[in-house]
């Protein structure tokens, strides 16, 4: 079954769908096995482990399609994949859509912020008119050549205009033919509600530890009525202060050997699909 | 030498540099291969080879980048690669400029246009405000000042024929740009012999023309005259590409698949009718003499077909 039309079903089945970010073939490979069903690759951690760059817009349309692709490719959950602003106008969401689909991800999610864009919680950003936005939703969700690929319509005003103006902007994206609605950044608990209750689409909520949105666990999203949830975050900054610690203790103790657990090549091997690739070839090792 | 120097030293003698556009790593080598001391990578030509698109600012920074690579590392004279607008704002644009000065081309050039750019020649243009196109260049320029001093840097404004422009603003911007550290100024498409005066006459830089489209065309002695450092034919080669593929498909089509050896017959007198040759299959048999065991290269006294001279 294609990723697309499993993400489908599972938007239609009850339960909130919780998507860990992967920001790399490992982290999506981790995700899996922690027994989550979707796999969120986010565009922030993609700039940040792929290009060493923050999230400023810097990751092309090709880079970051590339990168879902190796995502989509290497576990067996759809991914949901960050697609900026769709890298230009009409034209290019349309491109990029169409890469989307050829990565094999089930949906996307694409964003009113002025290319080049911003991260959704950092300062200085700016939108591109609702009529503008909502013509790129429309081209997006028009021209998919997979009819069950999910365009996810995500509005940054809240931290540009207003609440009320990203709550209309969801609403008017839903109305543009847009799947899913993601009201990036609400910045309290009753924001949250407002855009649960207000926003007549199902609805995408992003946690992200440190970020501008309180956080708020995944039972009480799916009560108050969210569809989808992403930890964008989760993997890397998990990660970032786990290789900062090692590297400290490498240079302080001159071996990267220490007491406790040890993780040898194998123990990494085997968590990107080692049994998997030995069983085939064993399966075909000439017959002696 | 870098390719960067080499372009620096063919533009010393302050004669007009004809360069003619390839718009991939063949098209390129044709190019040398007739004797041209530079080629011109046009993103026109990129976008419709590479992808089969208009240029309509639909290839990304890494298609075009790619592009550039492959082409330089096909030949061996230097390479002026189109860089678009940069491929976002200032920011984008130190990004842009390490990745194609890496791919090792001599140098780029960088419009004002805004995002998403479409061909200098078409309808429907627009470009940023001046003051952010100079905080792009300035930012382009200190990127090649602390990687390759002599990467050519070369600024367009589209403002000629943009909504809203005028060839006065087009010069105002060209000179800002100079300041802003650009080391040639490109104004796209003005449209008469006057206007092409008048850019060489105001403009206070070396000036880079591209004689296409809806701008006048000269001979090399006319614009040496009028003082033109480069000038580039950008799409001359993919439409000599398009009618020669047309006009042979079409044969293909008309006569059927004997139209081929016809045409094979025809090439043989062709400079360039032996493609192994040119391909460069004669290098790769004096590298495996050089390099492989001895008794590997027997591999060529029995097994069938074009034999590759031996060095």
């Amino acid at each position: 079954m294609r990723a697309s039309t499993r993400l489908r079903q599972m938007l239609k089945e009850p339960g909130i769908i919780v998507a860990p970010g992967a920001y790399d073939g490992f982290s999506a490979r981790l995700i899996e096995a922690a027994g989550f069903r979707c796999v969120y690759m986010t565009g922030a951690g993609t700039a940040a482990s792929h290009l060493g760059q923050p999230d400023l817009g810097l990751a092309t349309q090709t880079e970051m399609a590339n990168h879902a692709g190796h995502l989509a490719s290497c576990v067996s959950l759809p991914v949901i994949a960050d697609a900026d602003t769709g890298y230009g106008n009409v034209l290019n969401v349309v491109r990029t859509v169409r890469e989307y689909e050829r990565a094999g991800v089930a949906g996307l999610h694409m964003e009113d912020q002025v290319a080049p864009k911003k991260c959704g919680h950092i300062a200085g950003k700016q939108i591109i008119s609702t009529q503008e936005f909502c013509d790129k939703i429309h081209a997006a969700s028009e021209y998919r050549t997979d009819p069950d690929f999910v365009i996810i319509a995500r509005t940054d005003a809240r931290a540009v205009t207003s609440l009320d103006d990203a709550i209309d902007r969801g609403n008017r994206a839903a109305e543009a033919g847009a799947d899913v609605i993601f009201v990036e950044a609400p910045q309290t608990e009753d924001e949250i509600q407002r855009v649960a209750r207000e926003v007549k689409a199902p609805l995408l909520a992003n946690m992200v530890q440190g970020g501008r949105t309180p956080a708020v666990k995944i039972p009480e999203l799916e009560r108050i009525g969210f569809k989808i949830v992403i930890f964008p975050a989760v993997c890397m900054a998990a990660a970032v202060p786990a290789m900062e610690r090692a590297l400290v203790a490498l240079k302080e103790t001159g071996t990267d050997w220490h007491d406790g657990p040890v993780l040898s090549p194998m123990d990494i091997f085997r968590r990107v699909g080692f049994d998997w690739w030995h069983a085939i070839e064993e399966k075909f090792a000439p017959r002696s | 030498m870098r390719a960067s120097s080499k372009l620096r030293e063919l533009l010393r003698p302050r004669q007009t540099l004809f360069v003619p556009g390839c718009y991939n790593a063949l098209s390129a080598k044709i190019l040398e291969t007739v004797g041209f001391p530079a080629v011109y990578m046009t993103g026109y030509g990129t976008s419709l080879s590479l992808l089969g698109l208009p240029d309509a600012g639909l290839a990304t920074m890494t298609e075009m980048h790619l592009n550039a690579r492959y082409i330089a590392n096909a030949v061996s004279v230097p390479v002026i690669a189109d860089a678009d607008n940069g491929y976002g704002n200032a920011i984008g644009v130190i990004r842009t400029v390490r990745e194609y000065i890496q791919t090792g081309v001599a140098g780029i050039h960088l419009e004002d246009q805004a995002i998403p750019k479409r061909c200098g020649h078409v309808a429907g243009r627009m470009v940023i405000p001046m003051e952010e196109a100079v905080g792009k260049y300035r930012a382009a320029d200190k990127v090649r000042r602390d990687l390759d001093p002599d990467f050519v840097l070369i600024a367009r404004t589209d403002a000629r024929g943009a909504h809203g422009g005028s060839l006065d603003e087009a010069i105002r911007r060209a000179n800002a740009y100079l300041e802003a550290g650009a080391d040639m100024a490109f104004v796209e498409g003005p449209t008469s012999v006057d206007e092409v005066r008048r850019i060489c006459k105001e403009v206070h830089g070396p000036v880079f023309y591209n004689q296409t489209g809806i701008s006048p065309r000269f001979s090399l002695e006319e614009m040496n005259e009028l003082g033109i450092a480069v000038t580039i034919l950008p799409g001359a080669t993919f439409r000599a590409t398009i009618q020669a593929v047309y006009d042979f498909a079409s044969e293909l089509k008309q006569r059927g698949p004997m139209a081929e050896s016809d045409f094979n017959e025809r090439f043989k007198g062709h400079p360039l009718g032996n493609v192994h040759r040119f391909a460069g299959f004669d290098q790769v048999r004096e590298w495996e003499e050089e390099y492989l065991p001895a008794e590997e290269m027997e591999k060529y006294t029995d097994s069938v077909g074009h034999q590759p001279a031996k060095s």
